[in-house]
């Protein structure tokens, strides 16, 4: 439980005034809370002892109004302090996983799920939320408090009293902190059990002309039934469960109040204490409630905001960065890869096996091969974003591994299989490639990306949002806006890997068209599955299985035996 | 109110439990307002006698009592929550099942309309938020309202400016509540969009990563992401402030200057001299008041819980009043597989037509295929021959018989369909193929996969047929789950195939795979395909092609090659 504290220290050190501030004005609003029991019964006794006076009566008032000022007033500051002293430390670890997040190489992205680390950032830096208020709360008020009132009515009233009644209340914090962890342990497959519902249902209406059309409507209804049946087990299990709560902490108490006054009668009776006091004992006794109920939450509390932490600290402390070593600037953009071999972070073979390719300044490259022999990879070691394989992979005559990298990729321009737009409008998703672009920059992108009839039926043109909050757009609709995202850049290299997949041939031929007419000069590589797409390129090559099977001109190639000079036959002939 | 009117009904199925429930929870009540009742009975008739006065066995005997009751008390809160989570749970299964059942019946139109998610939301989150209007709500009023008018009445007899107080208090403290509940909850609101705002930013960064590493825009994002984190801080700031101020802090206050009150009632009754106040009487009024609170505290929240619960029910029932289709027509006992669309018009919104007078003669066996630009009535005819939607004028025969006079489900027993992007459910593989149809073995589903070649397939999964596949199929390719589609059409055996071909350009072995499925399929069986390769239909005995909604040309491949229109045009585009 402490290991938690321990572990946020840095920054209750940074914020050491706030806590000490926290923890005076919590102590003094404890000292507070205990006065009006104290009034009350003083009130009773002096009534009952037949003493008490105007002026008696009204000294009571005003210190009972000046504890109720000075409470509020108390208890006002170290709630906002301590509340904000949480949301700040929640934004400042957010603000670090993000920066962090930015600076992560592809293959720590490969080994760890979107969904896993969007959890990092949302539930886990929740619980920290809750930790460092709830928990932080709870742990200073509930025991200085508990403990304050404990000694006042010890003090004040009886050491034995308070001793034999306290004697059951413990179990309050037991039984919450253990009822409490598997209530909760409960609530979560419960709540699983709902979201498979959920999917289920949702997979009824998204499948719903499938379902429809092999009529399969009453057994859906059949399966439903089985589903809804499983939450409401799980449901009333975490029912059950909970109902245990109340019950128990009614016989709890009571048996502490049945002490008390049984108890209280016996020391009443021999003049030990007064009967003012019981009642004020009684009153202090139903004040402790809370604090035992919050002790037991505490350790469920901070054993969750541990895990969280841990788990953040985990991505914070993950060396899997880019490096930024190298130095050198490419002039002239030519390349070659020799004898590069690559093999993914989690992949069992190597990936790229011993390609050797050449490619001058201004020259078109073709890259063709089926699903899963490279391409894709072989693009990725030259935008350098997985560390080198073994080979000289050299760039106008220098290694990679010496380039600045931000250099070179400001250089390049990349559109990738994977149409990845963000949720803002039309411009700005192009822009992304060139902030500070021209309005004729942008009009000359989207006219080379063959994007501008598109536009014209968007709702706010350019500013079109797009996204899950904006217009849904076609998968050739994406591509084609990744692609003027690249070319506004005007890269010396660009690369298209598979971007133009959903677009049709026309379209397609239209763009490679303005491309070839307006790269001149500037070296091009095109990844496809179309083989139309690289007719005109100045080199083609074949991957298979990571290795470069063949290499040469459409004319080259589409005579000499092998898998382009077939592909390109079944083209032909209409894919029969 | 109508609302409750229409839940009612749910939960009245399950009378017996709900009411058990209900008396539970009067008694309950009743039981906790009996417990300081005795205790004011054992200070005024025995402990305030005083020091040496005190008999104890009396003592003894009334805190059995008390205890007693209270073990009663616990017992009864324990089975009351029980009852009503029991009764209240089925009443909303009952409702679900409903939602979901009438869901199945609705128009294909209806789903066309409204976002999937929508219709999910109705059937299990909207059903979730009315389940607290049975298990809290109503009982939690209930209990509430009793609670107070007790504590009131009782109070009246004994001190009618006690009772005065709390009527004072009683609308200033509901007022207080609604306001700050409704504020809270505005402000909750709208720091839960910022939240999801800046989650949704962090979700859409990494899936970008490549991108926004690859165009070098690390620190543009950073900075956007600060100026999104500290927006959330700020007001996330203002509302704990707020909340510091108005929140619990101000109900303890609150509750504290009632007490001071007390205090002066108290001390003026006894000096006033003219009624006495007993210990007693003193000690069960403060009790009193403290447990007065609370009902109100319960009533206040249960409002908004009340109102969400409302709203929600409006949406189901607004579903559940949504009209269903009709389907009365007679069986379709037989059928060969002709097909005669006969002078068909269509429209979605009754203003424009999208098929227009549409002719189609298909015998049994034939092939045709359907042709044309986005938008130029092909998925229309799918619709109508489907009957997911009916003509506006004309009609569909199958077999010379009217298809409007035939039950839908008997018609759509005779069709398979393929869609565009093939739909894979959670469950087994076989699953997949067969869904609930037990008529087709395992043996026969295996049999339908390895015909329309997914050997390998089936030979790649660890479980074979038994392999459970997740996320909608993500783990497979697209070709694969067009496979598994074509197996489901070809198992069913129907005597009309229907099928929607992947838009997307997928690669020459997927297609070549995909062709070869396709063939299998469609042997000696009436068969429509919706085509965006033309290179996948040269075979079919018709080729249709729409624009706007009308037949421009017909024919077989060649002859429409010959008639150098616009099929033409459009294969030769293709080819490349």
């Amino acid at each position: 439980m402490f290991s938690y504290i321990k572990k946020i220290g840095w920054y209750i050190r940074e914020n050491k005034k706030r806590y000490i501030v926290i923890f005076v004005l919590l102590m003094m609003s404890n000292l507070l809370d205990i006065i009006p029991p104290q009034l009350i019964g003083r009130t009773i006794d002096l009534i009952n002892n037949d003493t008490m006076t105007q002026t008696l009566m009204w000294q009571i008032i005003i210190v009972f109004l000046l504890v109720i000022i000075l409470s509020y007033a108390g208890t006002y500051f170290w709630g906002f302090l301590l509340f904000e002293g949480a949301i700040k430390i929640e934004n400042i670890l957010r603000s670090r996983l993000m920066k962090k997040f930015l600076a992560f190489s592809p293959s720590f992205y490969e080994k760890n799920k979107t969904g896993d680390l969007m959890a990092k950032s949302t539930n886990d830096l929740k619980t920290i939320y809750m930790s460092t208020g709830f928990g932080v709360i709870t742990l200073l008020d509930a025991t200085t408090f508990l403990l304050t009132i404990v000694l006042v009515m010890g003090f004040s009233i009886s050491w034995p009293l308070t001793f034999f009644a306290l004697l059951p209340l413990p179990l309050l914090a037991i039984l919450e902190q253990r009822l409490g962890k598997k209530i909760n342990k409960n609530h979560k497959t419960a709540q699983e059990s709902f979201g498979v519902m959920n999917d289920a249902v949702l997979e009824v209406v998204e499948g719903v002309r499938l379902t429809r059309s092999y009529v399969q409507e009453t057994q859906e209804a059949g399966r439903f039934h089985q589903l809804t049946e499983n939450y409401l087990k799980k449901y009333m299990k975490v029912e059950k469960l909970d109902a245990f709560f109340q019950p128990l902490t009614i016989l709890v108490v009571s048996l502490s109040i049945a002490i008390s006054f049984g108890y209280g009668a016996v020391l009443v009776n021999n003049g030990s204490i007064s009967v003012g006091q019981l009642i004020t004992f009684n009153v202090y006794l139903n004040m402790l409630i809370w604090p035992m109920y919050a002790l037991g939450m505490l350790f469920n509390v901070m054993e969750r905001g541990n895990a969280s932490y841990d788990r953040i600290q985990q991505v914070l402390d993950e060396k899997d960065v880019l490096d930024y070593e190298g130095m050198k600037v490419v002039e002239t953009p030519e390349f070659s890869f020799n004898n590069v071999t690559f093999k993914y972070p989690l992949s069992k073979h190597n990936n790229l096996e011993d390609i050797t390719v050449e490619l001058n300044k201004g020259e078109t490259l073709g890259v063709v091969g089926k699903t899963g022999s490279g391409k894709s990879t072989f693009i990725k070691q030259l935008l350098r974003i997985y560390p080198e394989g073994s080979g000289d992979l050299i760039i106008d005559g220098l290694n990679v591994s010496e380039l600045d990298r931000d250099k070179l990729r400001d250089k390049l321009g990349y559109v990738s299989q994977e149409n990845i737009l963000f949720s803002r409008t039309v411009k700005e998703n192009i822009l992304f490639g060139k902030p500070d672009a021209t309005y004729e920059e942008l009009q000359q992108a989207i006219e080379l990306s063959a994007f501008d009839e598109d536009l014209k039926r968007m709702p706010d043109g350019l500013d079109t949002l797009v996204g899950e909050k904006g217009v849904s757009l076609s998968g050739g609709q994406k591509q084609r806006i990744s692609i003027a995202r690249s070319l506004i850049k005007n890269p010396d290299i660009l690369i298209l890997d598979d971007a133009l997949s959903a677009v049709d041939a026309r379209t397609e031929q239209r763009i490679i068209n303005h491309i070839r007419e307006k790269r001149q000069g500037k070296t091009t590589i095109i990844v496809t599955h179309r083989l139309s797409a690289v007719h005109h390129a100045d080199k083609i090559i074949v991957l298979e299985n990571g290795r470069l099977a063949q290499e040469g001109t459409h004319e080259e190639l589409s005579k000499r035996e092998g898998w382009y000079k077939e592909q390109n036959h079944y083209y032909i002939k209409g894919g029969v | 109110m109508t609302e409750l009117k229409r839940l009612f009904p749910y939960i009245l199925s399950f009378k017996g439990i709900f009411f058990s429930g209900v008396i539970l929870m009067i008694l309950m009540t009743a039981f906790e307002l009996v417990g300081p009742l005795i205790a004011a009975r054992i200070i005024d008739e025995h402990i305030k006698l005083g020091e040496g006065n005190i008999i104890l066995e009396p003592i003894l005997y009334l805190i059995a009592l008390f205890m007693g009751l209270k073990i009663i008390h616990a017992i009864t809160t324990f089975f009351a929550q029980i009852l009503l989570a029991t009764a209240g749970s089925k009443a909303i299964q009952k409702m679900r099942k409903e939602v979901f059942g009438h869901v199945q019946r609705l128009p294909i139109k209806y789903f066309d309309n409204l976002p999937a998610g929508k219709v999910v939301a109705r059937i299990t989150n909207d059903t979730e938020s009315i389940l607290e209007l049975f298990t809290s709500v109503i009982p939690m009023f209930m209990a509430s309202i009793l609670t107070i008018g007790s504590i009131v009445t009782v109070v009246f007899f004994i001190n009618t400016w006690t009772g005065i107080v709390m009527l004072i208090f009683m609308p200033i403290i509901i007022v207080w509540g609604m306001l700050y509940k409704k504020y809270s909850n505005d402000n909750n609101h709208i720091r839960r969009e910022k939240n999801s705002e800046m989650n949704a930013m962090i979700n859409e960064s990494i899936i970008g990563m490549p991108i926004i590493q690859v165009f070098n825009r690390q620190e543009q994002i950073a900075d956007e992401f600060e100026a999104i984190n500290d927006d959330y801080y700020k007001s996330t700031k203002g509302l704990i402030q707020l909340e510091s101020l108005t929140g619990d802090n101000l109900a303890n206050n609150i509750r504290s200057i009632v007490f001071a009150i007390l205090v002066y009632i108290f001390a003026s009754v006894y000096l006033s001299e003219s009624t006495v106040l007993t210990v007693g009487t003193m000690y069960l009024l403060v009790d009193y008041i403290t447990r007065f609170f609370n009902p109100l505290f319960n009533i206040v929240n249960q409002l908004s819980v009340y109102e969400q619960a409302r709203v929600a029910a409006n949406k189901v029932f607004e579903l559940l009043d949504a009209e269903v289709e009709e389907n009365t027509g007679d069986d379709l006992e037989e059928f060969k597989g002709n097909i005669h669309f006969r002078n068909v018009n269509f429209s979605y919104d009754g203003k424009r037509d999208v098929l227009k007078n549409i002719n189609i003669d298909v015998s049994q066996g034939e092939t045709v295929a359907l042709v044309g630009h986005t938008g130029s009535g092909k998925s229309s005819i799918i619709n109508l021959l489907m009957r997911f939607y009916d003509p506006t004028s004309g009609g569909i025969y199958f077999d010379d018989r009217n298809t409007i006079d035939i039950d839908k489900k008997s018609l759509r027993k005779f069709m398979s369909i393929v869609l565009q992007d093939p739909f894979i459910y959670s469950g087994s593989l076989l699953y997949n193929i067969r869904l609930n149809n037990k008529d087709i073995s395992e043996e026969s589903a295996k049999k339908a996969l390895i015909d329309v070649g997914g050997e390998n397939l089936l030979s790649k999964l660890d479980n074979g047929i038994h392999s459970e596949l997740t996320e909608r199929g993500a783990t497979l390719s697209l070709g694969e789950r067009q496979l598994i589609s074509f197996a489901r059409a070809l198992a069913f055996n129907p005597q009309v195939l229907v099928l929607d071909e992947a838009t997307s350009n997928i690669d020459s072995e997927t297609e070549q795979m995909i062709q070869y499925a396709m063939k299998v399929v469609s042997h000696n069986r009436t068969t429509f395909i919706i085509a965006h390769r033309l290179s996948t239909i040269q075979h079919a005995d018709q080729i249709i092609l729409l624009d706007n909604g009308v037949i421009k040309e017909r024919g077989n491949h060649s002859a429409l090659i010959q008639q150098q229109g616009t099929y033409s045009k459009m294969y030769e585009m293709q080819m490349g």
